[in-house]
């Protein structure tokens, strides 16, 4: 028993990092623009595959091709935002939800077109090497991709917060008419966000590409894992994205511990909870301070 | 928009699979002879992908070997054989759509099944519907055959049957072993497969210690494995398809969960298995429907065993899996009935079906009343640390003796 619960919050904890990572890109779309981003899994599913083919085609290194995997990705969440999405930007929320359920699908379908329906994963010599705290297992693969998560994390944090570019970011979140009259270029700092967004659902595929198998179709449960921890942590600040993440990887670990067959049901269901009972979710409401 | 694509998708996998066959079935039909047709959903993409292919590996190879001998005697002709397969996505609602597009649009003759029990499940209805017999290789659940149909038939031995030699090799290795977990995806075949273990079990006096389910498209079973490491089983048995299980091995060394013996209903004997795992695959069991290494002697159009993995390696460039055996066996049994039937209607097929009694490369064919073929044995297989599979179980076939116990992860 003990050793269940021990392993249980030492996989808890390294899932966090990854879960982060995940939701962060979804919140800050969300939070800034105003767009739930639908087609955020299936970004995730990108990067997880440009790893993939950098690894199985030139031999890259699954942690090495994470630059490459979000500049990619940045770039064409550039494109996407910058001539697609910034046409209906001012129109309601549903029509960009459609906008961008539409691009899910149709990037879905491209990826079965070229690379099959198949289950491929990344292995490398030194995946299932680990180390041992008692009978804890620590694999060196997740601690390394929660230890990237939490640094990619951290550098938004500061992008955000001190540079002037990440403060034209949060000034349109809080109000797009007076950050405009700053001289804030609106179309501009909207597509950076998107990109932004892009480029880290990339890095999160290519960390999740090293633990988990991939498939074009990957990419929705991760949607859904980013839309609840987004309300589990409260929209839009970095530490709720935390928080989030944390609270959501208990969950998940414990209840595929003890009811495996319950575990998405359990998660959707302490959403509804939190819903209830504190709407602003777990850290507090609020765009980005 | 994604209609679109799948249609794309589907014309394009209907243009590869077709083309070789368009050109014979031409042939077939300017002179005096004729073709029988056989239709498939077979998933080519999804999960099932990679059992699909070996499935349609199966298939194409026995027509291709039979219209070289000229192809299927009915009465006093000579018969081309001709094979229509779809892409069903590994969805079990595609297959059916599909296999009733088979009977309906492309008029097939008969129907061959898709991989797995669900799949077959959906489309074992349909062709009970239409009235049309429909063979197939790759569901074992016995669910599909308790509901009275009558035009449905399966060359492969009954879920429930599946573990059974491994629980039987393990205890032959070491009358002490005392405990077994068992884990299952959650679907018809695996959940059966994953009861026949249990009771098995039991009733050779092992105690299991774990038992559940996961998802059926779980990515992430580190959770389950702590559980069952919690347990410390001396077996570990795992019930599910390809994917899980190399996911179930590929996190039991993340979390160095070393039991006594690993075994698994599909997967370990796949080619792929090797190739995702590498030097991970050593010492896991895996339960076969039959292996090339069997000693049979038949006279259909493969003879052994071993002749039928030497033009499958001609053909494809590896060891036939088993999936792609009982995919060809089950046109065996279609042939035979044919011949008996000495006719194409669907009917006087059927009956035949039912009375077949054929000892084919693969193992014997027939069928109980239901549609079952209880009449086969189980092999077991392992990943030697060679690099190589060979057949452990039962005892007068096995070509090497079983590697145990397990190595644990951590003195690799």
């Amino acid at each position: 028993m003990n050793y269940e619960i021990g392993q249980g919050v030492v996989n808890a904890l390294l899932l966090t990092g990854t879960l982060t990572l995940v939701a962060i890109g979804f919140s800050i779309v969300w939070g800034i623009l105003n767009i739930i981003n639908i087609a955020h899994g299936a970004f995730i599913m990108l990067g997880a595959y440009v790893t993939y083919w950098l690894f199985t085609l030139y031999g890259v290194d699954p942690f090495l091709s994470i630059p490459i995997s979000m500049a990619l990705m940045f770039i064409l969440g550039y494109v996407i935002q910058r001539y697609l999405i910034n046409l209906v930007i001012r129109a309601p929320l549903l029509v960009t939800f459609l906008l961008t359920f539409a691009l899910e699908i149709v990037i879905i379908n491209l990826a079965t077109v070229f690379w099959k329906g198949d289950f491929r994963s990344v292995t490398t010599s030194y995946s299932g090497a680990g180390f041992a705290i008692g009978h804890v297992q620590v694999p060196y693969v997740r601690l390394a991709a929660f230890v990237i998560s939490l640094l990619i994390t951290g550098l938004l944090h500061v992008f955000m917060t001190y540079t002037r570019q990440g403060n034209a970011i949060r000034a349109t979140g809080m109000d797009v008419d007076a950050a405009r009259l700053q001289g804030v270029k609106i179309a501009h700092t909207y597509a950076l966000t998107f990109a932004l967004g892009a480029a880290l659902a990339g890095a999160a595929g290519s960390l999740i590409s090293v633990s988990f198998p991939i498939s074009p179709t990957m990419g929705g449960e991760y949607t859904l894992r980013a839309f609840v921890i987004c309300v589990l942590g409260g929209l839009g600040s970095i530490p709720g994205v935390l928080a989030g993440a944390l609270v959501f990887a208990f969950i998940e670990v414990f209840s595929g511990v003890y009811a495996p067959g319950l575990k998405e049901a359990i998660a959707l269901f302490v959403m509804v909870l939190v819903l209830i009972v504190r709407p602003s979710g777990i850290a507090g409401k609020a765009f980005y301070h | 928009m994604k209609k679109k694509w799948i249609l794309l998708l589907l014309v394009l996998v209907m243009v590869a699979v077709l083309l070789p066959g368009c050109s014979k079935q031409g042939a077939g039909t300017s002179g005096k002879g004729c073709t029988v047709t056989f239709g498939a959903a077979v998933s080519l993409t999804g999960k099932y992908a990679k059992e699909g292919e070996y499935v349609n590996n199966g298939y194409n190879l026995y027509v291709e070997e039979i219209n070289k001998k000229g192809g299927i005697k009915v009465g006093g002709k000579t018969c081309k054989v001709a094979l229509k397969v779809y892409d069903d996505e590994s969805k079990a609602e595609r297959s059916a759509q599909l296999v009733e597009k088979l009977i309906t649009e492309d008029k097939v003759q008969f129907l061959l099944g898709p991989y797995g029990s669900g799949n077959t499940y959906a489309t074992t209805a349909i062709a009970e519907k239409y009235q049309v017999p429909m063979v197939e290789a790759n569901g074992a659940a016995t669910k599909i055959f308790n509901r009275g149909f009558k035009y449905s038939f399966a060359v492969l031995t009954p879920a429930p049957y599946y573990l059974r030699g491994i629980i039987d090799l393990a205890l032959d290795q070491d009358p002490n072993l005392k405990t077994v977990a068992i884990v299952a995806e959650n679907g018809a075949f695996a959940l059966e497969v994953a009861g026949g273990a249990r009771d098995y079990a039991k009733e050779k006096g092992l105690e299991v210690v774990y038992f559940d389910k996961y998802a059926k498209n779980a990515k992430d079973v580190s959770s389950l494995i702590t559980a069952i490491k919690g347990k410390n089983p001396d077996i570990l048995l795992g019930a599910g398809h390809l994917q899980d299980t190399l996911l179930i091995v590929k996190q039991s060394k993340d979390l160095n969960l070393s039991p006594k013996v690993m075994g698994f209903s599909v997967g370990p004997t796949a080619p792929e298995f090797r190739k995702a795992l590498g030097k991970d695959a050593d010492y896991v069991f895996g339960a076969a429907q039959w292996t090339p290494e069997l000693k049979i002697k038949s006279d259909d159009v493969f003879g052994t065993p071993q002749n039928f993995a030497k033009l499958y390696k001609a053909k494809y460039g590896e060891m036939p899996p088993y999936q792609a055996a009982e995919s060809a066996a089950a046109l065996i049994a279609y042939q035979k009935a044919i011949e008996a039937a000495g006719s194409l209607d669907r009917k006087k097929v059927r009956d035949a079906l039912a009375n077949l009694d054929y000892m084919s490369f693969y193992g014997r064919l027939k069928f109980n009343e239901k549609g079952m073929n209880v009449y086969k044995p189980m092999a077991v297989m392992q990943n030697y640390t060679d690099g190589k599979l060979y057949t452990v179980w039962p005892k007068e076939a096995a070509t090497k003796p079983p590697l145990y116990p397990f190595k644990p992860w951590d003195q690799r």
